[in-house]
């Protein structure tokens, strides 16, 4: 039997960051990072960029042989994790092989949720987090002309994308009224929507598939939407079997502490899997966004390796940033998606012809949250705006009309 | 002279124009120099000789005696024969370096052209420089005549630089009467010199040298470790070496000799001892009115003899032992004194000789000549005297002061 | 992993020209009015005072861990966090790791875009008037000497947070092993390089001078090895009582003579070695062991002997002051004036705070260091008989005097009068240095 002082499941944002940390204090002891894909780790962000094309499936690798190599660390592939016995320090694979370990970090990341729609199993569908999806869906375009997706969240929107660029017939089909609703407001989206529009994508808000046949999808409102490819992206949510049995406690997803560890002494969990405090509002969930998968993953690895400059989890915070049709929209914190909330400070500036849409959210003169579409932001600095509750009294005339120069100012000085 | 001895050209000049000359046949190859009376024409002389191109060696024109031989010990461990001169104050400001030039064995000729230390204020001859670093692990020689000044130049660096000394050399000459007296001088020639020193052994035992990279001069001592035993295995080694300068000086002295044809004693010279019921003894140029006073009085029938202190440090003891069991009374003359005995220094040497060897015998100090004072064959003549008094009985209980009614 | 050369901006003395905007702008895209292009951001923070986005080519960087396309590298070789146009799809996610606003996306640029350092040679340094903008090559120095033997014996036993150990290893590197080592009496030696008992505390020749006579030593060491026709460096590692006390007057000889050698003054301002007592270069006010605080007596009572100034008038072939923290400068520094040595007298004074015997703690002296330049308490120039005197680092917009004084022990009694005489000395000696620049 394989055995090893850490044991990283899952080999991508989460895992990586975490073995990095680890390597940093400790760079001799036995790390085994396994992950039950064949590829060299890659992210799941990419895979709609591979599907258009626009990246090589063998060129998306996050790490070389050569880098494992270089940092004593055993890459294990096609090792899917069925079951933990933390008592014991074992983890039990598929094909019966086990490890012991000293330390374990879950970073086994989240998989796609199917809605329970009729007729769901007797099509063929696809979703997309895995490479295998992603060149899976690649080959099933060839073929195809019109393609339907479910869910109008950034993976339905990025693969509409790509597929319409790719010149199919695409249709979405989306219960809320607006394209990624939770990150944009409906004056933001709307400017991505006619873009999506005036690539022919067709937006069906408010509406959802009610059946499914082979090659047609029956809306709720009784309409047809025939279709060649289905695609399902109607959300993720963490794939957790094999903790049954294991004492470890989970709910939507693991449950960690600010420092990633699991309810067992020496199991963390990072990423997409864990549930983590949020920074902006009460309680706990999945943060479900790569930024996140890093600072969780590598908090996890230093808690492991125990290096002393580990700082805990502040909270998730919302951070994304989204292309399309070589536009770009910015979504970050809270407070933006929606009407206003009591005690928030807001200003919007938004120019349909131009294109342009700037909302930006103040607590007591502190950033809650911001979104812009053709508005460049840096939104690692508003990351730290709202983390560090910078008081912007002093510059808040300034940060409101330019927060993109006032903001660099503001870290410039912060970070001497 | 023996067959092999070569006779040189002979030329007049003063002592401390031999001197220069005698480091020119020594060829250094770094000599450092800072004037000072009566010191200052030698410097000049070999300056000249250097600038001449007749020596082809580094002149180093630096800002203090201090200097001098600091750059001096820098330069020999790096492999150069040096040399250099000073006199009285000179000597003074030098002896940080100057103490140090013994332990570190670093082989070496300086001339000290003696002079007598202030206060009072004075600028003429004396020994009392000189006797001052007496104690300091150099090898002092000091010289009767202009020749010898030249010869015991070259003889000098033979010794300092003998494997078995490594040591530093003074050769003293009295300033005044022989750095300024004018006398007959034979120069031997180049190639004898050459031959007679062979190669320089200058730093093989302590280099500056990244060939050769060695720490030099490491902190040592201190209670504890290694450090005491290897300090008094370093200190015993010094004071040997020292010990067996004496018979390497003998030998140099011989050997120079039979090249020249030039005898100077090595260690003590007796003069006239045969039959002499008493005798006195002489450092440096007084030496000559001494042998000349003698001479008168033999002639007068008084039993009287010289001995001649060459070697003064190491203490040539079993020579003056020799020279001492032939008389029965002995008078010393010092051009200095000692302050803590009341006498002359080289008095003490000689109660020294007498109480190791067990010889008994009245021993008077006189002291004169200081501050270029002149010990006339008068002087002599009654210093003899009262040494006669001695021997029948009459001591007189300090030193005699030879100049003190001039 | 080595360490990396990098930008510097010193935001007290920008002018906010924007001059290395355009320089930056020209050279990412050919057109200087393209701000949008440029790759450094200098933003106005009001009075007249700016700041800077600018990358730092983090060592962990959080773009590159934010980059799903791999399309972010930190290159070992450079240290700078490279970007691959090809594999980028321009998701922004590396936007959302830079807290300093340094990868950015421009729609009018359209990718993401960041300082490359240009191969090394940064435009944006070259155009800086003010000398906000550095290029500090610190760590190409660390690489190239930390890969250099270290001829010091690894044990040397100088007090925790030794300047002066730390430089004498500097040195040594750089100087090679084809060199005679002078350490008078004082800490030098005193922590072991000469050795102790038999044994050796360097891999090169290296001897104890005493304290009077280390420049007189090695000009008649040097002239001999001259005379033999071999070119060895004859190189002083001394103390400021060595130099400016007790060994002034060789010092100054062998300046006067032009002698070839390198002679280096650590400044620890005392006789820190021996027990803390007052040198005439110890400054004003300060407490020594000889020079106590009580109710008479309130510390040194004369200034400090400016030992580098007089250096200059002896017309030595260069003269310097340097300081640990500006290390490139240093190197700079070293190796004129080991070029300098081998034609003529080369003379460098180097700042060496002293935790010890100045009371600070250990872990600061390099902040101390630091402050010591930055409050103007000393100066960095240099000096040729060609060029005159050159600030190697500006003197105007000094941090407060204060803020020095106070991070050491052995001010901590000084009195306001006491802190204006200094400040007072401190100007004159600055308008003394600028009467020699030409
Ligand atoms: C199409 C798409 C687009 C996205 N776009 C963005 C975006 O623009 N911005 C953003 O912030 N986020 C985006 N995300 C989300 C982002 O990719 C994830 O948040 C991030 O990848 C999470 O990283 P992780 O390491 O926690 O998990 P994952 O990246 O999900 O990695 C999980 C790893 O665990 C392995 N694994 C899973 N189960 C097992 C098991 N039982 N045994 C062994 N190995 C297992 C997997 O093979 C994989 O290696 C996107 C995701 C997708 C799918
Ligand atoms: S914009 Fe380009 S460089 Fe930046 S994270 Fe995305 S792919 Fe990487």
């Amino acid at each position: 039997m394989q055995s090893c002082t850490y044991l990283i499941v899952g080999a991508s944002h989460a895992g990586l960051a975490a073995a990095d940390a680890i390597r940093m204090i400790d760079p001799a002891s036995p790390l085994i990072l396994a992950s039950r894909d064949s590829h060299l780790p890659y992210s799941p962000t990419i895979l709609p960029y591979v599907v258009s094309g626009r990246s090589k499936a063998e060129r998306t690798a996050l790490r070389s042989e050569a880098f494992f190599k270089e940092k004593s660390i055993t890459f294990l592939r096609q090792a899917q994790l069925q079951s933990i016995n933390a008592e014991k320090g074992l983890a039990h694979f598929d094909q019966g092989t086990s490890i012991r370990f000293d330390k374990l970090l879950l970073a086994t990341g989240a998989a796609p949720s199917l809605p329970a729609i009729p007729g769901l199993g007797d099509v063929a569908f696809h979703v997309l987090r895995t490479m295998d999806d992603a060149l899976g869906l690649k080959t099933a375009m060839k073929g195809a002309r019109r393609a339907l997706v479910l869910g109008a969240g950034l993976i339905g929107t990025h693969a509409a994308e790509n597929m319409a660029e790719a010149g199919m017939t695409v249709s979405i089909v989306e219960p809320q009224m607006q394209l990624l609703p939770g990150y944009f407001d409906s004056q933001a989206s709307s400017l991505i929507e006619k873009a999506f529009e005036g690539h022919g994508i067709d937006l069906k808000f408010g509406r959802s598939v009610a059946s499914l046949k082979p090659g047609v999808a029956v809306l709720d409102d009784g309409q047809d939407v025939p279709f060649d490819l289905l695609l399902i992206a109607t959300g993720v949510r963490p794939a957790l079997s094999y903790l049954d049995g294991s004492g470890i406690r989970i709910d939507r997803g693991i449950l960690v502490d600010e420092r990633q560890r699991t309810n067992l002494p020496a199991v963390w969990a990072a990423g997409d899997c864990a549930q983590v405090r949020l920074f902006q509002s009460e309680g706990t969930g999945v943060a479900g966004i790569l930024p996140m998968a890093v600072e969780q993953g590598r908090i996890a690895g230093q808690g492991m390796v125990d290096d002393e400059g580990q700082k805990p989890f502040p909270g998730a915070v919302s951070l994304n940033t989204y292309s399309f049709f070589g536009q770009q929209a910015i979504s970050v914190g809270a407070g933006i998606s929606g009407a206003d909330s009591p005690g928030t400070e807001t200003v919007l500036r938004f120019d349909e012809g131009a294109k342009t849409y700037l909302r930006l959210v103040l607590k007591e003169d502190r950033l809650v949250g911001a979104a812009s579409v053709n508005h460049p932001l840096d939104p690692g600095i508003l990351w730290q705006l709202i983390l560090r509750q910078t008081d912007l009294s002093d510059v808040k005339e300034r940060f409101l009309a330019d927060p993109k120069t006032t903001g660099r100012l503001l870290m410039s000085r912060l970070w001497r | 002279m023996t067959a092999l001895s070569k006779p040189g050209k002979v030329v007049v000049l003063d002592g401390n124009e031999a001197a220069a000359k005698g480091v020119a046949l020594a060829r250094p190859d770094v000599v450092a120099v800072y004037p000072i009376t009566p010191q200052s024409s030698l410097v000049e002389h070999l300056s000249s000789l250097i600038a001449s191109g007749e020596l082809d060696a580094e002149l180093m024109n630096v800002e203090g005696e201090h200097s001098v031989l600091s750059a001096l010990q820098g330069a020999a461990l790096a492999g150069a024969r040096t040399y250099t001169a000073t006199s009285g104050p000179g000597l003074a400001f030098m002896f940080e370096p100057y103490i140090r030039q013994p332990g570190l064995r670093l082989p070496m000729v300086a001339s000290l052209v003696t002079r007598d230390t202030l206060t009072p204020q004075c600028v003429w001859g004396g020994h009392q420089d000189a006797m001052l670093v007496r104690e300091c692990g150099w090898i002092h020689m000091y010289c009767e005549t202009v020749q010898e000044i030249l010869d015991s130049v070259i003889m000098g660096y033979k010794v300092a630089e003998h494997p078995e000394i490594m040591l530093p050399v003074n050769v003293n000459h009295d300033g005044n009467y022989l750095s300024f007296g004018v006398t007959r001088c034979e120069i031997p020639e180049q190639a004898l010199v050459d031959d007679f020193l062979g190669p320089k052994n200058i730093n093989w035992h302590a280099a500056l040298d990244p060939e050769r990279p060695m720490s030099v001069d490491p902190l040592t001592g201190n209670a504890g470790g290694a450090g005491p035993s290897m300090f008094v295995r370093y200190r015993k080694g010094q004071t040997e070496a020292m010990a067996h300068a004496l018979d390497i000086i003998a030998e140099v002295h011989a050997d120079w000799a039979a090249r020249t044809g030039r005898h100077h004693a090595p260690l003590v010279e007796e003069y006239r001892l045969e039959g002499a019921e008493v005798a006195l003894i002489t450092l440096g140029s007084m030496t000559g009115a001494a042998k000349d006073c003698c001479d008168a009085l033999r002639a007068g029938g008084r039993k009287v003899g010289v001995i001649k202190v060459k070697t003064y440090r190491p203490f040539p003891v079993a020579a003056m032992a020799r020279a001492l069991s032939q008389v029965k009374a002995v008078g010393v003359m010092d051009r200095s004194v000692s302050y803590g005995w009341n006498s002359g220094p080289m008095h003490q040497d000689t109660l020294s000789t007498l109480g190791k060897t067990g010889l008994r015998m009245p021993c008077l100090s006189f002291i004169g000549g200081l501050a270029g004072a002149d010990i006339t064959e008068a002087h002599f003549e009654r210093a003899y005297d009262a040494v006669f008094k001695a021997a029948s009985g009459d001591m007189p209980p300090g030193p005699l002061w030879v100049n003190e009614k001039d | 992993m080595g360490a990396f050369n990098s930008l510097t901006y010193n935001a007290t003395i920008c002018l906010g020209c924007g001059e290395c905007m355009m320089a930056c702008a020209k050279a990412k895209s050919g057109d200087a009015d393209r701000f949008d292009q440029s790759r450094i951001k200098i933003v106005p923070a009001g009075d007249n005072k700016f700041e800077a986005a600018l990358c730092r080519q983090c060592g962990d960087a959080k773009c590159v861990m934010n980059c799903p396309a791999g399309a972010l590298t930190k290159n070992a070789a450079s240290g700078v966090v490279d970007w691959n146009a090809d594999l980028c799809v321009s998701c922004l996610l590396c936007t959302v790791g830079c807290a300093y606003g340094s990868i950015t996306f421009e729609s009018s640029v359209g990718h993401v875009a960041k300082c490359d350092t240009c191969g090394g040679d940064p435009a944006c340094v070259k155009v800086c008037k003010s000398g906000a903008l550095g290029y500090v090559t610190t760590a190409s120095i660390y690489n190239d000497y930390g890969k250099q033997e270290d001829l010091f014996a690894p044990g040397l036993a100088a007090c925790q947070g030794c300047n002066s150990e730390l430089m004498i290893r500097h040195v040594l590197r750089r100087v090679g092993r084809n060199v005679v080592v002078a350490a008078p009496p004082g800490c030098i030696p005193g922590m072991g390089t000469v050795g102790y008992n038999g044994k050796a505390g360097a891999k090169v020749p290296i001897f104890h001078p005493l304290l009077t006579n280390t420049a007189s030593m090695l000009a008649g060491l040097k002239r001999t090895y001259e005379r033999q026709g071999r070119d060895v460096t004859a190189l002083a590692l001394a103390g400021d009582g060595g130099a400016s006390d007790v060994g002034f007057q060789s010092l100054s000889g062998a300046a006067e003579r032009g002698e070839h050698i390198l002679f280096l003054c650590f400044d620890n301002e005392g006789y820190m070695n021996t027990g803390m007592q007052a040198s005439s270069a110890t400054s004003f006010g300060s407490w020594t062991s000889t020079t106590p605080v009580g109710d008479k007596l309130q510390g040194k009572r004369t200034d400090a002997k400016n030992l580098p100034m007089v250096m200059m008038m002896h017309n030595a072939a260069y003269v310097a002051t340097a300081s640990s923290v500006f290390m490139e400068d240093f190197y700079r520094k070293l190796d004129k004036a080991l070029a300098a040595s081998k034609q003529g007298f080369a003379y460098l004074h180097l700042y060496a705070p002293c935790p010890s015997g100045w009371r600070f703690p250990a872990s600061l002296t390099i902040d101390v260091c630091r402050l010591m330049v930055e409050s103007n308490f000393v100066t960095l120039w240099e000096y040729t008989p060609e060029t005159g005197l050159v600030f190697t680092r500006p003197t105007d917009k000094p941090k407060p005097l204060e803020s020095y004084l106070k991070a050491i022990g052995k001010y901590r009694h000084l009195a306001q009068e006491q802190v204006d005489r200094i400040k007072k000395l401190l100007e004159d000696r600055l308008a003394m240095l600028k009467r020699f620049v030409r």
